[in-house]
């Protein structure tokens, strides 16, 4: 009786998981002014700094074990939170983009189509940059930091001028990145 | 409708009650015919149940539902079939309209397999129409995530890697809990009808979630009718998944029961495929300008990033 009662547990969560989650799908859009106006500023520079391992080398020589321990964790735990923002603005961007890429001009949707490419690998890289982040503030010793992440906001946000510069030639990109 | 008219009908509804184009309702079907001592002649068993059937005295208000379930979904799958067919979507979306061919041509020939052929016959011709159905929409699925890919490349490694995975430990899941279904009948037959049956939805369901999280997760969209398409698999493999266990709990009593929620599962979903089929397909809707002015010197500082690099 166990069986059964577990299987129509699963099939009946799975029924409500996929009508919440396919509800609302093919209805995305919205009001791109507004979605710009929510892209947060990065400083992809301090980013590279808080999981720089020389700087990380540095304090552990300069520090004693404690104090390096805890000055490590609130470094990481600002690393999660630029790459959580930096996450945030790639979905924006993707959307920015995906908005660009029905531009009747084949320049704005190329460039456009390459802004979502990066914007979805900076957003996968963020998944899995979290729980290294994490991990390197369990375990110190580790090299665990997430560079490829400062890389990529580099390059999409170079893609974005690009796209702003294709779209609207007076104008440039969005203040926050 | 005379009585006797109403047991032959009943004799073959039955017999055919839950044929859906991928259908576990041989099952019943079979216990119906197990429990009422049938011998092996195919027309002295429907006699037979027809005389079990006339026993029960089922109403016309039942014996009406269980018809339209199981012939009404498949008349509005013809209407999808002749939509793709006229709007020419066979060639996006190639596979998905080979799925619904094959589950028309399933119907047909399960019904007249049923009522030509011996029991055995029939019983695998609906092995392999439920085999080759439950590939079909593997296919299905993997054609719905190939379209989430094609425009966006950096999608194509992770995303079919995360299938993969996903797919292989819902395969484990299966096999281990098909255990559980090895003796669930003496036919050989009516197990694999039920294994194949679970381990299908889990593995649908599964992958069903996941694109739809991978998705949602990302902020992408499908298009609207790639999104209708899963939609409708989602909500019958899961009631597909429910209904057998389901079929478990409750025992021979609520066989024909279950098939009637998974009859009406196909049916939601074959209407979900109709009313998206008819909806305008429709891009994001997106207002305003975009990404908006900026200052110059932010303009510019970006811009020597780029040449220095």
């Amino acid at each position: 009786m166990i069986l059964p009662a577990v299987i129509i547990v699963a099939g009946l969560v799975a029924l409500v998981l996929i009508l919440g989650l396919g509800n609302g799908h093919g209805r995305s859009g919205g009001n791109l002014d507004e979605l710009a106006a929510l892209l947060r500023p990065i400083d992809v520079e301090a980013f590279r700094n808080l999981i720089d391992e020389r700087e990380q080398e540095y304090l552990r020589a300069r520090l004693p074990l404690k104090e390096f321990r805890s000055i490590h964790r609130e470094r990481m735990l600002a690393a999660v939170e630029y790459v959580r923002c930096a996450a945030q603005n790639a979905a924006i961007l993707t959307q920015l983009g995906e908005a660009a890429r029905q531009n009747s001009d084949p320049a704005v949707s190329v460039a456009a189509e390459k802004l979502v490419n990066n914007a979805l690998r900076l957003r996968l890289y963020a998944f899995q940059a979290v729980p290294r982040l994490y991990l390197s503030m369990l375990l110190p010793d580790t090299s665990l930091a997430p560079h490829f992440i400062a890389e990529a906001y580099d390059t999409m946000s170079r893609q974005v001028v690009m796209l702003g510069c294709l779209r609207h030639p007076p104008q440039g990109m969005p203040a926050a990145l | 409708m005379g009585a006797s008219e109403a047991a032959r009908i009943s004799a073959s509804g039955a017999r055919f009650l839950c044929c859906r184009g991928f259908e576990q309702r041989s099952m019943n079907l079979l216990r119906a015919f197990q429990t009422s001592g049938l011998g092996s002649c195919p027309q002295s068993q429907i006699k037979s149940f027809a005389g079990s059937m006339r026993g029960t005295n089922i109403p016309i208000g039942m014996l009406f539902l269980r018809y339209y379930l199981w012939i009404a979904p498949h008349l509005f799958l013809g209407m999808v079939v002749a939509g793709f067919l006229r709007r020419g979507l066979q060639k996006q979306l190639p596979i998905f309209s080979t799925y619904m061919v094959f589950a028309l041509v399933n119907f047909f020939t399960l019904f007249g397999v049923s009522l030509v052929m011996p029991l055995n016959s029939y019983r695998w011709v609906l092995l392999w129409g439920m085999a080759v159905s439950s590939l079909l929409q593997f296919a299905v699925i993997y054609e719905l995530a190939s379209e989430l890919i094609l425009s966006r490349s950096s999608l194509a490694v992770p995303l079919r890697n995360l299938l993969r995975g996903v797919s292989a430990v819902l395969l484990l899941v299966a096999a281990g809990f098909s255990g559980a279904f090895s003796s669930i009948s003496v036919q050989r037959v009516v197990n694999v009808l039920q294994v194949v049956d679970f381990a299908s939805s889990v593995v649908r369901c599964g992958l069903l979630i996941i694109l739809f999280v991978f998705t949602r997760a990302l902020q992408i969209s499908w298009r609207s009718r790639s999104a209708g398409i899963a939609l409708g698999f989602g909500i019958l493999a899961s009631i597909e998944l429910a209904g057998v266990g389901l079929r478990g709990a409750f025992g021979k009593s609520g066989y024909i029961t279950v098939d009637l929620v998974q009859m009406a599962g196909f049916h939601v979903c074959v209407l979900i495929w109709l009313v998206y089929l008819f909806l305008p397909e429709r891009n994001p809707a997106f207002t305003g300008r975009g990404l908006p002015e900026s200052e110059l010197a932010l303009w510019d500082q970006e811009l020597q990033r780029m040449v220095q690099r």
